[in-house]
Parts: structure tokens; sequence; C-alpha cells
């Protein structure tokens, strides 16, 4: 017994010695910024992915024509300058002079090619944005030209996402888009791929042919995928990264007292909500839903759940939004009224099943929070956890009758988050919740063509209020994003569309 | 209850004729888990899945004994109905692996031949099937909750039981008091049952009694990827993964429902000797 | 000549358990809900994008179709490729084998010769203070939850000292060693009280069999009936269960490997589980199939050299 105690002891020492013989690990020199994060890197073509973890590599690989400043407004990006023509159909981009990673010059038949490439491609995921455009047109080597069936608002808006980072055509014809997003991308943003070891870490480098001056501000970056919340901390606390995603809404409170990383709660173009189907009973009935809605006790909700880092969500729309209807009262806790509703539709008594994604802590809580509260006014719930894979399967099948969700936007126009939370005509019946409302519907198209930003602010608010109260989903909360940051570096961020300002960060001597 | 059991068993020697000491201290404490499971009810007025919204985290003392969780449910209820559901994983995960494991172990190391190479090939082929695909196709088939589970891991568990007993069955079929029983021309299955199961058993109990927690924790490690049991059931280790994210800041949500499980494992591990050692007295 | 005869007929026997492994796997992956396509291109794509990518991956053709074209492939040493990263199965295994099998020879050092001395003190000792507090030891190893060591051990040894690193894999022998040195204690504290256990009891079992007596009878030293007997019988039953441990090692580090962010084959198992990656799967089965009847064949032979009653 001694023996193996001191034969423990021993190798714990011993091999606790070898941590200062041990060559120091790569990325710990300083010029390189590393980030945990629980989400996965699973592609680096960004026609690919909608996946979060993707969202936050796509912008450090590839640059658009536009770009987002700190203070969220657009700016030119590759495109210097650029007109719109008097129908407001034709955009021409002048394209600045700008290389690729390989220093090939990045020309208007590489914008041609990504543009059309997202729109015909059978396998791009963000095509519908792009839909309306008609042709693209190389002018000349720097100048490029787009046709719109229609006039489309937000089209600049939706030109600066990440998906429509500019990739080189050359090297994607030629060594075919297997190799070409795999295989050392050809990049156009801050960043080039120095290795991507997946389901691991994304190691890349600065990017040396980068056309904003003097960006990055460091030598490179590491995106480390790490699972487990706990570790992800243990990992910042003990420097191993800079940075972390996702600290968990219960420990912001205590790291931000501690003081020892900073936690800024940064804001998202995010939403928590609940989605119920409205092609099956009990939520096919208006009655059942607005009491389901009014049966939540969301001020205690979030103070439980979310620890108060975020509001109460009062439409179907995320707050950080252009245009959110910030006076609506939504639906307050009004629990007689609920009751009541329950009782004209004849619904007391029904079985729901409440589908949960797991592993998500959150979503647990708030299903857990679901149960009591509809127990309240005679809806019985089963809450059942599957695995993502299955839960998605089911949402999409509709086969469900609540599922506890949320989403994000990927910039600050209503138009897009719209067509995805609340039309029932835009390809994914609202959110799978079957949710339909012709005039909605209208709405938004209207929206997207009406070039009086006043006016389009009365469209967008109407929608939100009517799909509000017709509870086409119930809103939850809005959250911001809850990183920890090291005090050792400076200038990393988040922006609202889950974007990470890495080109701005370094080290503080 | 787990301070309890360590003051009694560091009571250095142990009379070997008497009734082994740890077998009966190990019996009181699965048996005292066994009658709270029984008489939860009548143990804790509260309702273990009661939400109190205005009393979360609160430490024990005044708002309960183990104090409260991160949506105001009393820890010291759900560790005790918690029970109920661990006795029963517990149970009926190793009961059924252990019946389909010793049987197959048992004709296999026996008889051998033909029989014997077709059960190790499916013994191989189960061993090297990685467990969460087999488990996860299981549990996806039929739906996760707590019968499937203990069917998932029946399915992976029988495996060990199959290994140890044929491989101590093919040392015993050839020692010479088995070769004696048999020149006398005894059934063979009567030599199988009255002569090598019992000798063939002791590892087999010893293990058991570990397999059980095993079975406990698995369900838990399960429970991470949302195959376990469903919320709001109470279970052990869906309590501690649970209180993960509050470890800092409300210990007890996850060191209540741990010491439950260590407290059981306690009990199980001093049978499982107990048990050991009579056996070996009766032989 | 029989012991290769055996040999033989073992790995022959090798061949039907891949291949029927390979077809339990493919079928079992039928049977869980959630389509690939789906998953990897997210709720928000089109069912247009959706049927594009089934089609390429030719998930619509018959299984059986399905089957064959994989296995034809295989046998030609082609896993095939990932569906959401699009890179060779094969260099995703190759990239991640090392960290767990570096993992598994790090546990096996480590906890084979502690649970051999702990068993033995044991067992030698048993029903005094040593054998009740290896015991008790023994069940609080077990029953600790994985990520409340690791919370403990990362706190201490990685905050706090700043002796080992909370994550990764490390560079070169050393690197490893000391990188992986956490995760391999947080196995072997549940392994160890495995091991002991079992030990314990063969050679308590042991040390009254009738051989024990004889040699005594013969004026043998207990140390010799000690070392050349009891603990040869004694440890075949272990021998087993250490193989079936080790099998499990490979494919059972998943909670480990995730809880100190170790990018090895049982985080890949997982990921690829839960974005329902087939051909990562499907080839991961294969692979950690082989490693197992590998093992179980050495652990076989094994029991062979210690007893050579042991023989099918």
């Amino acid at each position: 017994m001694r023996i193996s105690v001191m034969f423990l002891a021993l190798m714990l020492t011993s091999i606790g010695s070898i941590a200062s013989a041990d060559e120091s690990p790569p990325g710990s020199r300083p010029d390189i910024i590393r980030i945990a994060s629980g989400s996965r890197t699973l592609t680096l073509d960004p026609t690919r992915s909608w996946n979060s973890g993707d969202i936050e590599t796509f912008g450090q690989l590839y640059s658009r024509l536009f770009r987002r400043d700190q203070a969220g407004n657009l700016q030119p990006g590759l495109a210097e300058r650029w007109e719109m023509s008097a129908d407001a159909r034709t955009y021409t981009f002048h394209l600045r002079d700008a290389r690729f990673s390989d220093g090939t010059p990045i020309t208007a038949d590489d914008v041609r090619f990504t543009l059309l490439r997202m729109r015909d491609d059978p396998e791009a995921l963000y095509s519908e944005p792009v839909s309306g455009v008609v042709d693209v047109v190389a002018v000349d080597q720097r100048t490029v030209r787009v046709m719109l069936a229609e006039p489309n608002v937000p089209f600049l808006d939706t030109l600066e996402v990440c998906f429509l980072g500019i990739t080189s055509r050359a090297d994607v014809e030629n060594r075919g888009p297997g190799k070409a997003f795999t295989e050392h991308p050809v990049t156009s943003g801050p960043y080039r791929v120095r290795e991507w070891k997946p389901g691991d870490r994304l190691v890349l480098e600065a990017n040396p042919y980068y056309w904003r001056e003097g960006f990055p501000r460091n030598g490179g970056a590491e995106l480390i995928e790490v699972i487990d919340a706990n570790t992800r901390i243990a990992m910042l606390l003990a420097g191993e990264v800079d940075a972390i995603r996702q600290l968990g809404w219960s420990r912001a409170e205590s790291f931000r007292a501690q003081g020892k990383v900073s936690v800024p709660l940064e804001p998202a173009n995010l939403i928590w909500l609940i989605l119920l189907n409205h092609a099956q009973p009990p939520f096919d009935d208006l009655r059942v839903r607005q009491a389901a809605a009014l049966a939540l006790d969301r001020q205690a909700m979030a103070r439980v759940v979310l620890r108060n880092l975020g509001r109460v969500a009062n439409t179907t729309m995320p707050a950080s939004l252009d245009h959110h209807l910030a006076d609506f009262p939504g639906w307050p806790y009004d629990l007689e009224r609920a009751r009541q509703l329950m009782a004209e539709a004849g619904a007391a008594g029904h079985e729901v099943v409440i589908n949960i994604a797991a592993p998500s802590p959150q979503m647990e809580l708030i299903g857990l929070i679901l149960q009591a509260q509809w127990a309240d006014i005679g809806l019985k719930t089963r809450i059942v956890k599957m695995d993502q894979g299955q839960e998605v399967q089911r949402l999409m099948d509709g086969d469900y009758n609540a599922s506890i969700n949320w989403w994000y936007n990927e910039n600050p126009d209503p138009d897009l988050a719209l067509r995805w939370a609340v039309c029932g005509s835009c390809g994914n019946r609202a959110y799978y919740t079957n949710y339909s409302n012709k005039e909605v519907d209208r709405l938004i198209a209207e929206a997207a063509r009406e070039p009086d930003p006043a006016l389009r602010r009365v469209l967008y608010q109407r929608v939100q209020r009517i799909s509000t109260e017709e509870v086409a989903q119930i809103p939850l909360f809005y959250p911001p994003w809850v990183n920890a940051y090291s005090h050792a570096i400076e200038g990393l961020g988040m922006t609202p569309a889950l974007q990470w300002t890495l080109e701005n960060a370094r080290h503080l001597r | 209850m787990s301070e309890q059991v360590i003051e009694m068993t560091s009571r250095p020697g142990v009379q070997a004729d008497e009734l082994p000491l740890n077998l009966k201290i190990g019996m009181a404490v699965v048996i005292a888990w066994v009658l709270l499971a029984v008489l939860a009810p009548w143990v804790t007025p509260a309702d273990p899945n009661a939400l109190d919204l205005d009393n979360v985290l609160q430490p024990p003392g005044a708002a309960g004994l183990m104090g409260t969780d991160q949506v105001g449910r009393d820890v010291f209820t759900r560790v005790v109905f918690a029970a109920r559901i661990d006795l029963w994983i517990g149970f009926a995960g190793v009961v059924l692996p252990l019946l389909i494991g010793v049987t197959a172990g048992l004709f296999s190391g026996y008889f051998g031949g033909a029989a014997d190479a077709l059960l190790m090939r499916v013994v191989d082929i189960t061993l090297a099937f990685p467990f969460f695909v087999l488990v996860l196709a299981i549990v996806a088939a039929l739906g996760p909750g707590v019968g499937n589970l203990i069917i998932a891991l029946a399915l992976v568990g029988w495996v060990s039981y199959a290994r140890l007993v044929r491989a101590e069955v093919m040392v015993i079929r050839n020692a010479e008091y088995i070769q004696a029983v048999r020149t006398l021309g005894f059934n063979r299955f009567y030599i199988l049952f009255r002569h090598v199961m019992p000798n063939a058993m002791a590892p087999v109990i010893v293990y058991a009694m570990t397999d059980m927690l095993l079975v406990i924790l698995a369900g838990a490690g399960l429970g991470f990827i949302g195959l376990g049991v469903q919320p709001p059931t109470a279970e052990w280790g869906a309590m501690i993964a649970d209180g993960q994210p509050y470890i800092e800041e409300a210990w007890w949500i996850s060191l209540f429902p741990g010491l439950a499980a260590i407290s059981f494992g306690i009990g199980l591990s001093l049978i499982g000797d107990g048990l050991a050692r009579m056996l070996r007295v009766s032989n | 000549m029989t012991r290769a005869y055996w040999l033989l007929q073992r790995l022959t026997q090798l061949l039907p358990v891949l291949l029927g492994i390979s077809v339990i796997c493919f079928a079992l992956l039928q049977m869980i809900p959630g389509d690939p396509a789906r998953i990897i291109l997210g709720s928000r794509a089109s069912p247009e994008a959706v049927a594009a990518m089934r089609d390429r991956l030719g998930l619509d053709q018959p299984a059986l179709q399905q089957y064959l074209t994989y296995m034809s492939k295989v046998i030609r040493g082609d896993f095939g490729e990932s569906i959401s990263y699009k890179v060779p199965v094969s260099k995703l295994i190759l990239e991640h084998a090392p960290v767990t099998g570096f993992l598994a020879v790090y546990v096996i050092a480590l906890a084979v010769p502690i649970a051999l001395i702990l068993g033995m003190l044991a067992a030698r000792y048993r029903g005094t203070w040593v054998d009740h507090l290896i015991r008790m030891l023994s069940v609080l190893g077990m029953t600790m939850p994985v990520f409340w060591l690791a919370i403990l051990m990362l706190r201490l040894f990685s905050i706090d000292l700043g002796w080992f690193p909370v994550s990764g894999y490390g560079q070169g022998f050393l690197g490893h060693l000391h990188h992986l040195f956490l995760p391999a204690v947080s196995i072997s504290i549940w392994m160890i009280p495995v091991l002991v256990r079992n030990l314990r009891a063969s050679i308590v079992q042991q040390s009254v069999a009738d051989y024990v007596l004889a040699g005594r009878a013969k004026g043998l030293t207990e140390r010799h009936i000690f070392t050349h007997h009891i603990l040869k019988n004694a440890s075949l039953p272990t021998l087993n269960l250490f193989g079936v441990l080790v099998a499990y090692l490979i494919g059972g580090t998943v909670i480990v490997e995730l809880v100190y962010a170790l990018p090895g084959l049982g985080l890949l198992m997982f990921n690829a589980i839960l974005g329902r990656d087939y051909p990562i799967i499907q080839g991961l089965t294969l692979f950690y199939a082989l490693a197992t009847v590998v093992i179980t064949l050495v652990t076989d032979i094994l029991s062979g050299l210690i007893d050579p009653r042991v023989k099918a």
C-alpha cells in the first residue's frame, strides 16, 4: 500500500516536472489568438452549411462585397463603390484591387462565380436570398453588374452575410469543390488555413494578401472545438485559450463578479422560443395557443433559466433587428384569461408532447417550467428528450406538438428573419410550425420592395403584431452572447451576427 | 448513511466462521435503500417534481435537508424518489444480462464444440460493436425511456458474464472432482448445474455487484445524450449531470445524489465480498 | 502444432465476425431515425437541397445495394468520405486513432501494476484494515463520476498548480505523456477497482484450492505456491476481464475525451453519431471491431500460455 502510494507520488511529481521540460505547446506564441467553442466546424465551403460553428469560421476566411463596422453599419468591402439603377433592379459594383490568399487578383468573374454558385448549385443553402438574381455580368476585370427580377431593398445587407464570401473561381474549378474546400482553400478574408483537423481544431494564419491594410492585427488563430463547458472554462482559466464561446447562462453572474475573466454579454440577433405545431390538435386552435402563451410566467422563466441576462421576448422577431416593435406588450402572464380560453376551446386534459434536443440543460429547464405552468391550465405534458438528429427530423416532418428552440439572424434586416420565422409560403412552413397567414406573407414580400424605411417599418411591425397575436410561435426571451475573454487580449468580441471580430484582436503586452 | 458504513467496517478483523460482517452491513445498507425507495412517499411528504421558482438554488437548511435545485425542487425528496428508479435500473440491468450470460457461458464452456464456437463469435461481434452505436440504434428504434435503456444495457452486458463463466467452466470441467463425478455416470446437466455452476459463480457474483454500479453509471452517461431517463424523472445520475452547470454556486444539487450513489455502491460491494466468502465456505 | 492450428482457426473465424459486424452496423444505421442529409444541411435547408444531397450520397437506393456498394469499396481499401467534412474516413480515423491508442496503453501501464499490487495486498491481508481500505477506495473510485473527478483535478493540477494541461494531446512522446496524464488517471481510477476486486476474489478462491494444500504437503514455500500456482490461476479470469476492458477502452473513452477535449476515436464516433455521418460510423465500427477481435485473440493466446488447459 505504502509502496504504491509512493509510486503514485513519484509518478505525479516526475511527470509534473516534465511540464517545465516540455516544449511550449503550439499556439502559445503571443500573436496567436486561441478560441475554444462548443460549436463544430463541419466544412470550409461557405455555400454548404448553416451550422453555427461554420458561421463562426466562414467570416474569418472569406471577404464579402460589404463589411459591417464596429457600430454595425454597412461599409465597403471588396466593393469599393456601387451604384443602383433608377428602377432599383440593377446594381453595379466596382471592386477594389484585392487578392486571394494565393496572390491571384479577386476579379469580377470571381464575384459572378460566387453569386451564381450560390443561386444554382442544388446543395447551396443560401440560395433563397439570391434567388431574385436574374443575371450577373462581369463588365470588366473590376466591375460587376447584378440584375434583379424586382427591387430588393435588403440586397446589400444580404451581400454582407458570411455565406456570400467571395471564393476563387479558378481554384474551385481546377481542384473541384471537394479538394478546394478541404485542403488549404484559397481565401479572400483575413486568414488562410494552416491546418484543419476535423473534429478537433482549425489552425489559421494571417492572409498576407488580405486587402485591409494592417489587418489582422495578430499572426493567426486557433479555433478549438471543446464540447464540455467546464473544460472550456478550465482552459480559459489555465491560460490555454484566450476566449471561450458559450460560458453558460448559469455561470455568467459569478464569473463577472470574480473578475478573473471578462464576460461582456454581447448583443445578439437571437431569440429563444417555443414552436407549436399548428397542423395538429390542440395547437391548431388559436385559443389554445393563446392560452399556452398566457399561462407562461416568462419573467420567472427568464429569471430562473436566463438569470436575467436578457429581456423577455415581446414579438416573434429578435429585438436587435431593425424595426422591432418595441412598445408592444406581447403576451403577459394571465392565468385567468388562459383558463377561460382553454374552457372555451374545450381543450383541457389534452396531452402535449414537448420535444427537446439533448444535451441542453437550458432547454430542459424550460421544458420543466412549461410542464408545470401548462399543468395550471389543464394541459398535460410529456417531455421527450432526444438527440439533435431526431429532433430536427421530427420538426421537419411535422411530427411534434411543441418544441423548444432558438434561431438567430445573419443581419439586422428583418426580411430574412421574418421569411424564416413566420412566412408560410417561403419554403419552411414558418419554421415548421405550419403557421400560414396570406396577409403576413404579402406584407413580407411588399416590405422587401419598399424603399422608404419609414414605410418598411410600418409593414414589418404589422407582421410582428399579427404573427405574435396569432401565436405563430411563443417567443420566450432575447439572450445575449455569453462569451468569456481573457484580460490579456483586446479587440476580440462577437457581433450580433455571430461573427468574431478576430482580425482586430491582439495580445496586450 | 455512508458515514455509518465506514465507521463500522473500519473495525479490524472479521471472524471467519460467523455470517460475514461485511455481508450484514452491506445488506443493511441495501435494504435501507430498498425501504427508502418503497416508502418514499411516507419518508418525505413533498412532491419530487414540484417546482418552486421563488425558491431556487437554496442551500441545505431552512429550505430543506439537502436544499433545492435550479427550479426549486427539493433535493432530498428527489434523492429518495430517485432510489426507486436507480434500484430498478440496477436490478433489472444486471439480472437480465446475468441470466443470459451465465447460461450461455455455462453451456459454451462445458460442452465446447460448434455451439461454443458459434457463441464465441456472437460474443466477439457484441464486444466488438461500439456501445454507443448499438444503444443509440436500439433506443432510437424503440424510443427513449427506462425500459428500453435496460434492454439496451442487457444486450451489451451479458457478454461479460458469458466470458467470465466460460473461462471458469473451462478450468473447472477438467478438475479432478468433476472427472470423478463424471466417471460415476451422472447426467451431464446434473453435473453442470450441481457441480460446475456453483464453483463458477464466485467471480460472477463479485462482478455482478460491481456491474450493478456500472449499469447505474452507464444510465447516467447515456442521459447526457438524451437516451437515459426522461425529465422530470428523478434519477441519481441525471441529477448529478443536471447539477453540473451549477457546481460553483450550488454544489448540493449534484453532491447529494452522488453520495447516495456512493453509499449504495458501498452496500453492493460489501454484499459482493460477503457473498464471495460465503460461497467459498460452502464449496 | 495444435497451437498453430488453433491460431489459424481463430484467424479464419475473424472474417465472419467482421462481415457480421458490417451487416449489423448497416442494418442498425437504417433503423436510427434522422436523415444525414437533413441533419448536415440543417433545418433551414430547402427540400431541393436535401434531395440533391440524398441523391449524391445514394441514400435513396435500396439498402442492400447501398451495402454492396459500400463493401465493394471497403474491400478495395476505400472507406469512403465523411458526409459532413468531405474528407476520407481513413484519414480521419488515422488522425484520431493515435490519441486513443496512446491513452489506452497509458491506462494499462498505470492501472495494471497498481491493480496487481493492490489486488495481491488485499487478498494477502484479507479481513484486515489493508483489505478494507483498498475496498473502500475501490468503491469510491468506481462511483465517482468522471466529470466530478475531472473538475476537481483540473482545478487543482491545472489551474492552481499548473502541473498538467487541461486539454489536448501535446507533441512528442513526453508531451503526450504530460498531456494525457489526467485523462489516464481518470480512467484508471475507475478501472483499477474493477480489476482489483476481480483479482482479489480469484486469489482468495484459488488459495483454498486442493493443489494449494497439495503444494503445502509437498513442502513448497508459501511464496512459491503463491507466485507459481495461485497467482497464475487467479490471473485467468482477470485476464479475460482485462481483455474486455481494453476493448472497451478503445471505443469507450468518449466521456473522458469529451471532458479533456482530446481528439480521439471516442469523440469522432460521438460526433459522427450525433451528425449521422454514416461513413464515419461504419468505418469506425469496422476499425473498432478489428481492434477488439485482435485484442480478444491476444487475450486468448495469453490465457492459453498461462493455463494449457484452456484450449478450444
